[in-house]
C-alpha cells in the first residue's frame, strides 16, 4: 500500500513549507533578513510496465508503459536573495549594505562570519563590532575622544573630534561576496559562514567588482513579504488537507478490501 | 462461475494503481515543474475469450502548462509553451521544466540537486560572478552588464514516444535536439496538477472501488445462496 506512503510524504513535504513560512513571518523584522523558500522534488518512478515493453513478436511496442511515482521529497530550502528596503534610523554607526555583499566579522571561535546586518555598536575598547560584539573585519578602533563617525559609501571610516575640524581616516571596511550566496550556511543572529557549496569568499571594497556600496544612517528591513508569506501559508495548509483526504480515502478502500469475505 | 468476481477485482486493482498515481499528484501539487500523470484502462480478454477484464496497462502525463508563479529570482526561469531544459546528470542528459537554478561554487548554474544546466550547444552554462545585473532574454541569452555571457537552452526530445519520468521532475529520452520556446526570468513554471480534477477523481476511484467491493459481496451471496439451494 504505497498510496498512505505517498500521502505521508506529501504531508510532511507541506509540513517542511510550513516550518520555513513560519521561520519567515517570526523574522519580519530583523535586521538583513532574506526569506527562505522550500522546493520539492518528485521521487523515483517505479516501473510497473517499463515503456518499451514488447507486446508482439513482430516487436510492437508499449508506447507508455506504467510508471508509479513514489511521492515528494524537499530538495533544498533556498534563501531568495532580495534587497531589503532600507529604513532611516540615523544612527551613527548603522550601516546598510545597498547591493550586493556581506560584512565580514571575526567571531570568537577564530573564524569569519559574514552578516548584512549592519547595526554596528562600539566596544569598551573602541573597536566597532556587530550587536553580539564580534569585530567588524578589517578591524577599526575609534579613538577615545571621538565626537563622531563618518562611514563613506566605499567603507572609509572617519571620526571626527570636538578639539579639531580635520576628520581622521581610521580604516576602511571590506565587503565579501561568494560565488553561490544561495550556499552560505545560516548560523544564526544574522550570520552566514562560507562552504564548500558557496565557494569562498572574495573580498573587495564597497562599489567596486559588483559588490554594494554603504549607506550610513540606514539599516536594511527585512526583505519578507508578510502577503505573499500569507498566501502561501494558505496553500501550503490546503495542500496538507488534501494529502489528508488521500489517507482518509485510501483508508477507506484498504478497510473495503479488509472486509472482502 | 467466478468470473464475475475475477472481473471486478481486476477493475479493483487497477482502480488501486490510478489511487497511487492521483496520491502522488496531490503530493507533487508544489513542485516546481511537475507534470500531473493519469492512467489508462484497457480491455483484454481471457483465455476463455467470453469475459473482458480490466487493467491499467499505460500512463500519460499531462502536458499543460503550469502556472508561472513570480519569485524575482535572477536564475528562477520558466518556460512559457514548449521545451525543456536539459541537464546533465550521472545518469545521463535529462529534460526538465523545473527552472529554479543556481550557480555553484564554481559559477556553473545548477539545479537545486546541484546537476548542471546546458547550454545551445550542450555544454554547462557558466554565469559570470560580481556582475551588477544579470539578464536572461526569452531566447536563453545571458547578459551581464550588456555583455553576451551565454546562452541557456531549450530542447525537445527527438521523439516524444520515447519520454520516461525520472526522479527529481526530470524526463529522460533517447535523444534531444534544440527547440524554440520562450524563457522568463524571476518566474518558476509550478505543478500543472490541477487540485479540484484529483479530489474528484479521488473521490470516484473510491466510489468505484466501494462499488466492485458490494458487487463482489452480493455475486458471492448469490454464488452462496445457488450452491445452498443445489445441495439442500
Amino acid at each position: 500500500m504505497r498510496v498512505l506512503a505517498i500521502a505521508a510524504a506529501g504531508m510532511s513535504a507541506q509540513q517542511t513549507r510550513v516550518e520555513v513560512i513560519s521561520n519567515n513571518l517570526a523574522n519580519m523584522n530583523t535586521t538583513g533578513f532574506d526569506p527562505r523558500r522550500a522546493e520539492f522534488a518528485d521521487l523515483h518512478y517505479q516501473q510497473a510496465i517499463r515503456p518499451g515493453t514488447i507486446t508482439a513478436s513482430d516487436g510492437t511496442v508499449m508506447p507508455t508503459g506504467v510508471q508509479l511515482g513514489l511521492g515528494v521529497k524537499p530538495t533544498a530550502v533556498s534563501v531568495m536573495i532580495q534587497q531589503g528596503a532600507l529604513a532611516a534610523t540615523g544612527g551613527d554607526l548603522d550601516v546598510a549594505i545597498e547591493g550586493a555583499g556581506y560584512l565580514e566579522v571575526m567571531q570568537p571561535n577564530g573564524t569569519s562570519g559574514y552578516t548584512r546586518d549592519g547595526a554596528l555598536k562600539i566596544s569598551a575598547d573602541g573597536q566597532i563590532v556587530t550587536s553580539e560584539g564580534y569585530a567588524v573585519m578589517p578591524g577599526v578602533t575609534l579613538p577615545a575622544d571621538t565626537n563622531s563617525v563618518s562611514i563613506s559609501a566605499e567603507g572609509e571610516v572617519y571620526a571626527q573630534f570636538a578639539d579639531r575640524i580635520e576628520p581622521e581616516l581610521l580604516g576602511q571596511f571590506s565587503l565579501a561576496m561568494f560565488t553561490n550566496p544561495k550556499g552560505l550556511e545560516a548560523t544564526g543572529s544574522n550570520m552566514f559562514a562560507e562552504t564548500t557549496a558557496s565557494g569562498p569568499a572574495l573580498v573587495s571594497t564597497p562599489g567596486q567588482d559588483g559588490l554594494g556600496v554603504l549607506r550610513q544612517g540606514y539599516l536594511e528591513d527585512s526583505s519578507v513579504d508578510a502577503v505573499r508569506e500569507v498566501t502561501d501559508l494558505i496553500e501550503a495548509q490546503r495542500g496538507y488537507e488534501m494529502n489528508s483526504k488521500v489517507i482518509t480515502a485510501a483508508d477507506q478502500m484498504l478497510s473495503a478490501m479488509v472486509q472482502v469475505r | 462461475m467466478m468470473d464475475a468476481i475475477t472481473t471486478s477485482l481486476s477493475r479493483q486493482s487497477g482502480l488501486m494503481t490510478e489511487m497511487q498515481t492521483i496520491a502522488n499528484n496531490i503530493a507533487n501539487t508544489n513542485t516546481t515543474g511537475f507534470r500531473s500523470a493519469g492512467v489508462t484502462f484497457s480491455e483484454f480478454l481471457n483465455s476463455a475469450g467470453s469475459v473482458s477484464m480490466s487493467a491499467a496497462r499505460a500512463h500519460h502525463f499531462s502536458v499543460a502548462q503550469g502556472a508561472l508563479a513570480q519569485t524575482g529570482g535572477t536564475y528562477d526561469l520558466a518556460i512559457e509553451g514548449d521545451g525543456f531544459f536539459l541537464v546533465e546528470t550521472p545518469e545521463g542528459q535529462r529534460l526538465t521544466r523545473a527552472g529554479n537554478f543556481t550557480p555553484n561554487e564554481m559559477g556553473d548554474l545548477v539545479t537545486m540537486d546541484g546537476h548542471p544546466v546546458l547550454d545551445s550547444g550542450g555544454s554547462p552554462v557558466f554565469v559570470p560572478i560580481g556582475a551588477g545585473s544579470v539578464g536572461i532574454a526569452p531566447d536563453g541569452t545571458i547578459s551581464a552588464d550588456g555583455q553576451i555571457v551565454g546562452q541557456i537552452g531549450i530542447w525537445q526530445p527527438t521523439d516524444p514516444l520515447t519520454m520516461r519520468r525520472t526522479e527529481g521532475t526530470r524526463f529522460s529520452a533517447d535523444g534531444y535536439e534544440p527547440a524554440e520556446g520562450r524563457m522568463v526570468q524571476g518566474f518558476v513554471e509550478q505543478s500543472n496538477v490541477d487540485p479540484i480534477l484529483q479530489i474528484s477523481r479521488l473521490i470516484e476511484v473510491q466510489r468505484a472501488y466501494e462499488l466492485g467491493q458490494s458487487f463482489s459481496e452480493r455475486e458471492d451471496e448469490r454464488v452462496r445462496n445457488a450452491l445452498g439451494t443445489i445441495t439442500r
